[in-house]
């Protein structure tokens, strides 16, 4: 099974190299596709001088639109698979092959790398309420249940890589998940630690945690019926 | 509907004629958007010169006043062109986004080609 990891990179100058350094050396037999969304600081240049594989964007358009480039990138060059690998470190590339094994036994669409499958209890405070409440309305929209609906760490097959490289509005979030389920296509998870963030900042501040709540909800509740 | 109203409607035209004819004059909006705020300000006029329309309509669909009902076309048209607006920015937002995947992904292509020549 070809499987592609999209490492989407808006400013990582710091963490980029070091985690491109640890997809390749702990899964030797994938290719890797880093997507420089119109970066502002070094990124570009760490990219050039260490010859890392990868595209950037002339101008900043988002995390959906990075991780866009990517599935078209997949979908052209025939990729079985491609996950999302965060540029920061957060991610360890080792959960990849677990990842793959699953959507290949399952014949799954997506597969998430959950932190809270084994059990872990969500944090206090917004993070958590935030998770809470996307996985309640999952739950009961599609009858599915996924303990970890914000993971970003989500592995897609060849289907879903389509739906993306062509589908409008289509984003790496909570809400396509939702979708896919409630159209009948298989979701699982398998269980991932993950690590703080190793540099940058978090694209999930106050005002972009609202917009993006406000995003999910409404999407998951009204407009997938209209999908 | 006051005489005041009808004049103020009138020079609400006038006002509107003369912007979007600076901005066509010095190319700073395609025709195809201009159309709209020329069909705005014949309603304004059409709306002042034949009050006695406005004021049988209004009485027929249960207005207060005549002067309410135009104050009701004139938002319902300017809600009107800020959904469509709405909708063109997404698909705009749209396009611009896919123009810029697809010069990264030649870029890429066009750079890897160069270094195996031989595909």
């Amino acid at each position: 099974m070809r499987v592609l990891a999209i490492i989407p990179a808006y400013n990582e100058q710091e963490s980029l190299l070091d985690t491109v350094k640890m997809v390749t050396s702990e899964c030797p037999d994938i290719d890797y596709l880093v997507v420089d969304d119109g970066s502002s600081d070094g990124t570009a240049q760490v990219m050039r001088s260490s010859r890392l594989h990868g595209v950037s964007l002339p101008v900043n358009t988002g995390l959906t639109s990075g991780i866009r480039t990517g599935m078209k990138y997949a979908y052209r060059n025939g990729y079985d698979a491609a996950v999302q690998i965060d540029a920061d470190g957060q991610h360890l590339p080792r959960y990849i092959a677990p990842m793959a094994q699953a959507l290949e036994r399952e014949g799954a669409d997506i597969v998430i790398a959950s932190r809270y499958l084994d059990g872990t209890v969500k944090p206090e405070g917004a993070r958590g309420v935030g998770s809470r409440l996307i996985s309640g309305l999952i739950r009961q929209t599609t009858g599915t249940t996924i303990t970890d609906p914000t993971s970003g760490m989500r592995m897609y097959n060849h289907r879903m890589i389509e739906l993306f490289a062509k589908g409008f509005d289509v984003a790496p979030e909570p809400d396509t998940v939702a979708l896919v389920a409630r159209k009948g296509g298989k979701v699982v998870e398998v269980p991932c630690t993950m690590r703080e963030r190793q540099g940058g900042e978090s694209y999930l501040k106050l005002g972009n945690a609202i917009k993006y709540m406000a995003r999910t909800c409404t999407s998951i509740l009204l407009f997938q019926w209209l999908r | 509907m006051s005489l005041y109203l009808r004049i103020l409607l009138i020079l609400g035209a006038l006002l509107t004629l003369w912007t979007i004819a600076k901005r066509v004059k010095r190319n700073k909006i395609l025709m195809q958007d201009a159309i709209f705020w020329l069909v705005l300000a014949v309603v304004l006029v059409i709306m002042a010169l034949f009050p006695g329309l406005i004021i049988t309509l209004a009485a027929r669909l249960g207005f207060y006043s005549a002067s309410n009902f135009v104050f009701l076309v004139v938002i319902a048209l300017i809600l009107a062109k800020e959904f469509s607006n709405s909708s063109e920015i997404s698909m705009l937002r749209h396009k611009v986004e896919e123009l810029t995947q697809e010069i990264a992904l030649r870029d890429l292509q066009d750079h890897e080609e160069r270094n195996d020549p031989s595909r």
